[in-house]
């Protein structure tokens, strides 16, 4: 990974072309389920996510698809299963068949390889967008304000927000704060991004910024989870695609064929009313 | 800040933009608000001429002591009482808040405790109970539980009255401050904890970084409440007993010459110019924790950026109307 630091201006923040596609899975997500009481909300999901690959999860509303995101950065821990991310076992150390919970330190260090991109964006409102963007890496990671800013400033820039780095979230409209929000999930170098419903919650003008940040960052060759309802990205964007529904993965494959030529008929309920 | 006028717009080639009319509507009347003015400004003649005419009011008296070096000490005292019992409080309460929402069952216990001892007794029995400890504990000592000690010394001069003072007073308040606290750390979006975890950060760094600060919001204005609160509860430190306090030694002096109610003026005063500095001090805090989301200032932008422009629209009231009842 530390081998694209050097690299001439061609990479991108973040970037890393050497690892694009490389076939290798980034996610292992084996048999995962997830209970909220008695609700069974996760039924045995199994997916893989490649390095450099873009993976899109769609469904309605309920269907488990945010659980499962969020189970993969710990916001939820899992019920039952195994999630790896690089070969590491997300959440717990597996001793002699047993498994130990992680420490908060440990579970910490896992979260600084995944960034996340929420719904309602969840900039800190009494941080700039460059005060937001540096907390993490001067905090977490103890860069110096000085490099930190340096960073964020281009980060900002590749967003398209390099004018609106004093500004507060408040003085941002939505789609502003969220490409903020990517730029400071960006900021922590992560391996692997998570978004979800990233332009949910945004005007439907505005959405199009953020899915545009998003397409960049797909070609810089950064792994992808996202769940959207968005079916113009996945088609476009999209290396593979998950319909879930009920907590199960329904049908999963190339975006395109899948949204063509849909095989399951909760498939074709789904995307004959979104799209 | 000057009023449109529709006929001062010269546009270019004669053509639209043109400014449009600006309505003038004629205000309502309201006879009723002259009544009530009527009214009011004869009662405060009234309250006026008596504080002036009643020679019992003693302003003499007031003059003499209103700067009386005792008074002026007593304040001092009080002051300090105030602000080492705030501190003190604030310090515990952010602790003690914290704690509540611990992971660790064993501290939301303590805190929980705490809160409900220190509350559920009158300051008034704490600050007594505070001036007889060296009754119940005449020796201080530190060492291994049924093993040797290793240092010793007299409870009353470790905990002399002053200290018994901020002690009674810091812990009782404390209790207060600590719902505040909870109740402001409560006030912040769940989603904030959830980016900042997501970011790496632990929980807390999170708590003094990002959910602390802006919990502030909602926490300042009840704890200058509270402030100003204890800065009148310093009254009661003759419990202790202390009796170096504005309270105490205007009463003293009042009982020494016979004549309790100008006594009363003078610590009314001081008492009101101290909570009006306070009022002051308040001001600036909330406008500090308020940054980013209460007060918007306009950030420096770029010629081309006129997103701040949307929060100055120009007023289109003009300024003749602007006073009228």
């Amino acid at each position: 990974m530390s081998s694209t630091t050097n690299e001439p201006a061609r990479t991108a923040v973040g970037a890393n072309p050497a690892s694009i596609n490389t076939g290798e899975p980034l996610v292992r997500i084996q048999d995962v389920h997830k209970y909220f009481g008695a609700h069974h909300v996760l039924r045995g999901i199994d997916m893989t996510v490649k390095q450099g690959e873009v993976s899109v999860i769609i469904g309605p509303s309920g269907s488990g698809k945010s659980t499962l995101l969020r189970c993969v950065n710990l916001l939820e821990t899992i019920s039952a299963g195994r999630i790896y991310v690089r070969d590491e076992l997300i959440g717990y150390r597996e001793d002699n068949g047993r498994l130990h919970d992680l420490t908060s330190k440990e579970i910490a260090n896992q979260r600084r390889e995944i960034g996340m991109v929420f719904q309602r964006f969840n900039l800190f409102p009494h941080r700039t967008a460059v005060q937001n963007i540096i907390e993490a890496p001067t905090q977490v990671k103890r860069q110096s304000k000085a490099q930190a800013k340096a960073k964020a400033l281009e980060l900002l820039d590749r967003v398209g927000l390099a004018d609106h780095a004093n500004h507060y979230p408040a003085q941002l409209s939505g789609g502003q704060q969220q490409r903020v929000a990517i730029a400071r999930a960006l900021a922590m170098e992560p391996e692997l991004m998570l978004f979800d419903e990233p332009t949910s919650a945004l005007d439907p003008e505005l959405v199009g910024d953020v899915l545009n940040v998003m397409k960049d960052l797909a070609k810089s060759g950064m792994t992808m989870i996202v769940v959207t309802h968005e079916i113009g990205f996945a088609r476009e964007v999209g290396d593979t695609l998950t319909f879930m529904d009920g907590g199960v993965v329904v049908e999963s494959g190339d975006p395109r064929r899948l949204i063509a030529d849909p095989q399951h008929a909760r498939t074709k309920e789904f995307l004959g009313r979104v799209l | 800040m000057s009023t449109r006028t529709p006929s001062g717009t010269t546009s270019r080639a004669g053509e639209a933009p043109r400014e449009p009319e600006l309505i003038k509507a004629v205000p309502v009347r309201h006879p009723g608000r002259w009544v009530a003015i009527v009214i009011i400004l004869a009662v405060v003649a009234l309250v006026g001429q008596s504080l002036v005419t009643n020679s019992n009011f003693r302003w003499d008296i007031v003059r003499t002591y209103i700067l009386d070096v005792l008074v002026i000490q007593g304040i001092g005292w009080t002051l300090v009482l105030t602000v080492l019992s705030m501190v003190l409080a604030i310090i515990l309460a952010i602790l003690l808040a914290f704690m509540r929402q611990s992971d660790n069952p064993i501290f939301r216990y303590i805190s929980w405790f705490w809160v409900w001892f220190f509350r559920g007794t009158p300051v008034y029995t704490q600050l007594v109970f505070w001036g007889l400890i060296a009754v119940l504990y005449p020796k201080i000592s530190a060492g291994v539980p049924f093993g040797p000690q290793l240092f010793s010394f007299n409870t009353q001069d470790l905990i002399t009255s002053f200290v018994a003072a901020v002690l009674g007073l810091g812990l009782n308040e404390s209790a207060y401050l600590a719902e505040i606290f909870r109740a402001g750390l409560k006030s912040v979006d769940s989603g904030q904890m959830e980016a900042a975890e997501a970011l790496g950060m632990r929980k807390s760094k999170i708590m003094w970084r990002i959910i602390l600060p802006q919990a502030m919001r909602v926490i300042v204005p009840p704890t200058g409440n509270e402030t100003i609160g204890m800065l009148k509860t310093t009254s009661l430190v003759l419990a202790v007993p202390f009796t170096l306090d504005l309270t105490f030694v205007s009463s003293a002096i009042a009982n020494r010459i016979y004549l309790p109610i100008p006594l009363l003026i003078v610590a009314a005063f001081w008492y009101l110019v101290i909570t009006s500095l306070l009022m002051v001090g308040q001001h600036f805090v909330e406008r500090h924790y308020g940054k980013g989301v209460d007060n918007l200032v306009p950030a420096p932008v770029k010629a081309t950026q006129a997103v701040t422009a949307a929060h100055t629209t120009p007023t289109t009231i003009a300024p003749e109307e602007g006073g009228h009842i």
